[in-house]
């Protein structure tokens, strides 16, 4: 087995007196779909922030090419700020709401990180940017403001600008959840065509097809724990845990 | 007559000079205020408790004093504790102080009301908090912020007229000067208001155009043909 790409060990985090996530553990290998599914409110989007550093848990820790996070009795995270900021680049992240900078254009949003941050040169990194429009099919909206661009627009060039920064993984959480059912497929087939080219993905989505499709391995939390986790066809056709079962019949029931 | 044209005609120089030294108060501590105001709103922000408590302190001394008795104890008090300005410096210190408070909280409450979605962003592709700041947040923020900006300019072109007080030769002292002078206090002083009008109203005007303008999109800038709209 190769080495994992990111280790997350024992991560504990809750908010108040709500715990979303505990001692939470897994590994995910270079080149592996991972699909995480569960009930609101079971910790997975959580989970995908703190590998991005976006919350910090409350114990435990993530190593991320070799280099482990954790956290400190200060409630901050044990390497500087600057090691985070760095790591991040290496972690792209898709989120719900897209998130696109309204004031920049199509392009410019894809642009912004290897501008500001990778510090690219301008030549390479506006081909760049006008490939990765062209790979979500995008390349005629490169100059239109994200409110001219329909949800499924928007986040399609939200994924190219998280592609912009060349991550050795993708985090989406739940990434289709605030579009229209009618085009919920034109970001999953993007989605799709990353995992196909051997991007390393965690997705936190309720598209079971899409999961069942594309991933290698799925995961089934609830309360901030892993329930059951196991290839697509292991989890979907024969659930073992009594709370996956209940799970998967209510959310098949309305979606097949 | 109310109105005497021949001590308004032989005013109007006189007061135009004092308009222009109006205008050039507005000018010189709006200019001033419209920058230091963005820094003493990160200060307010900032990590550092020391920095927050010195520019918290200001700003909420600032806000609790009027203007005018600020203006009179930079000018009138100082000097007994051996700082002695000139009136101009008195006065744009004292302008610009008093609208970089103001400003400040201007500006922090657009810079939180970027979404948190925003900052998530930008923290993601690997932003550090500087760069997302000037990048992501402040642009947004200053856009909204537009219109609040210049009303609180056009609010300064009109307190300019308290930094008579420190001998500062603009409209209203002049107006006072000459009024003291022939005694024709309608005339001069109807003469100040006109003035103060004339640049104040197109002002407000502009500053209505302003918030129109804001609420339509960014795509708004954008020339006519690139206004294809959401085709899908």
């Amino acid at each position: 087995m190769s080495n994992p790409i990111i280790e997350i060990r024992n991560l504990t985090k809750s908010f108040g007196s709500n715990t979303v996530l505990v001692d939470f553990s897994t590994n995910i290998k270079k080149g592996e779909v991972v699909g995480i599914i569960g009930p609101s409110g079971s910790g997975k989007s959580t989970l995908l922030r703190c590998i991005n550093f976006l919350e910090i848990a409350d114990s435990g820790s993530i190593v991320i090419e070799g280099e482990e996070v954790g956290v400190g009795k200060d409630g901050e995270h044990t390497v500087p700020i600057g090691k985070i900021t760095q790591l991040r680049t290496r972690v792209g992240m898709v989120f719900q709401q897209f998130n696109l900078f309204p004031h920049l254009t199509a392009i410019e949003n894809i642009l912004a990180g290897p501008k500001y941050v990778l510090k690219e040169g301008q030549a390479d990194r506006e081909k760049k940017a006008q490939k990765l429009l062209e790979m979500v099919g995008l390349a005629e909206k490169a100059g239109h403001f994200p409110e001219e661009l329909s949800g499924g627009q928007q986040q399609r060039v939200a994924i190219a600008r998280a592609l912009a920064m060349n991550p050795e993984v993708m985090l989406f959480d739940e990434a289709t959840s605030a579009l229209d059912p009618e085009i919920v497929g034109e970001v999953l087939s993007v989605m799709r065509k990353l995992a196909d080219d051997g991007m390393t993905m965690l997705v936190v989505t309720h598209e079971m097809g899409f999961v069942r499709q594309v991933a290698d391995r799925v995961i089934f939390m609830d309360e901030g724990k892993v329930v059951e986790e196991g290839t697509p066809s292991e989890l979907f056709d024969s659930p073992k845990h009594p709370r996956t079962k209940e799970f998967l019949s209510a959310i098949l029931s309305h979606t097949e | 007559m109310l109105f005497n044209i021949h001590n308004a005609t032989s005013a109007l120089g006189v007061l135009s000079l004092g308009l222009l030294m109006t205008v050039f108060l507005t000018v010189i501590c709006g200019a001033t205020s419209l920058v230091a105001g963005v820094f003493v709103a990160l200060a307010k922000m900032s990590k550092r408790r020391w920095l927050r408590i010195i520019t918290g302190s200001y700003v909420t001394v600032v806000r609790s004093t009027p203007l005018l008795v600020q203006l009179i104890f930079i000018y009138y008090a100082l000097p007994f504790a051996g700082i002695r300005l000139n009136p101009l410096s008195a006065a744009y210190i004292g302008l610009s102080l008093n609208v970089t408070a103001y400003l400040s909280e201007v500006y922090r409450g657009g810079i939180e009301a970027v979404s948190k979605g925003q900052r998530d962003a930008a923290a993601a592709l690997g932003m550090k908090s500087s760069v997302a700041m000037r990048r992501v947040i402040f642009p947004q923020a200053l856009r909204t912020l537009i219109p609040t900006l210049g009303n609180y300019i056009v609010s300064l072109f009109k307190d300019t007229s308290l930094a008579s007080v420190v001998t500062i030769q603009e409209l209203m002292f002049k107006g006072q000067i000459i009024a003291a002078g022939n005694y024709d206090y309608m005339t001069i002083y109807t003469m100040v208001f006109i003035l103060y009008f004339v640049v104040g109203y197109p002002a407000i005007r502009f500053v209505t155009y302003l918030e129109k303008r804001m609420k339509t999109g960014y795509a708004a800038k954008k020339s006519s043909k690139n206004k294809v709209g959401i085709s899908q």
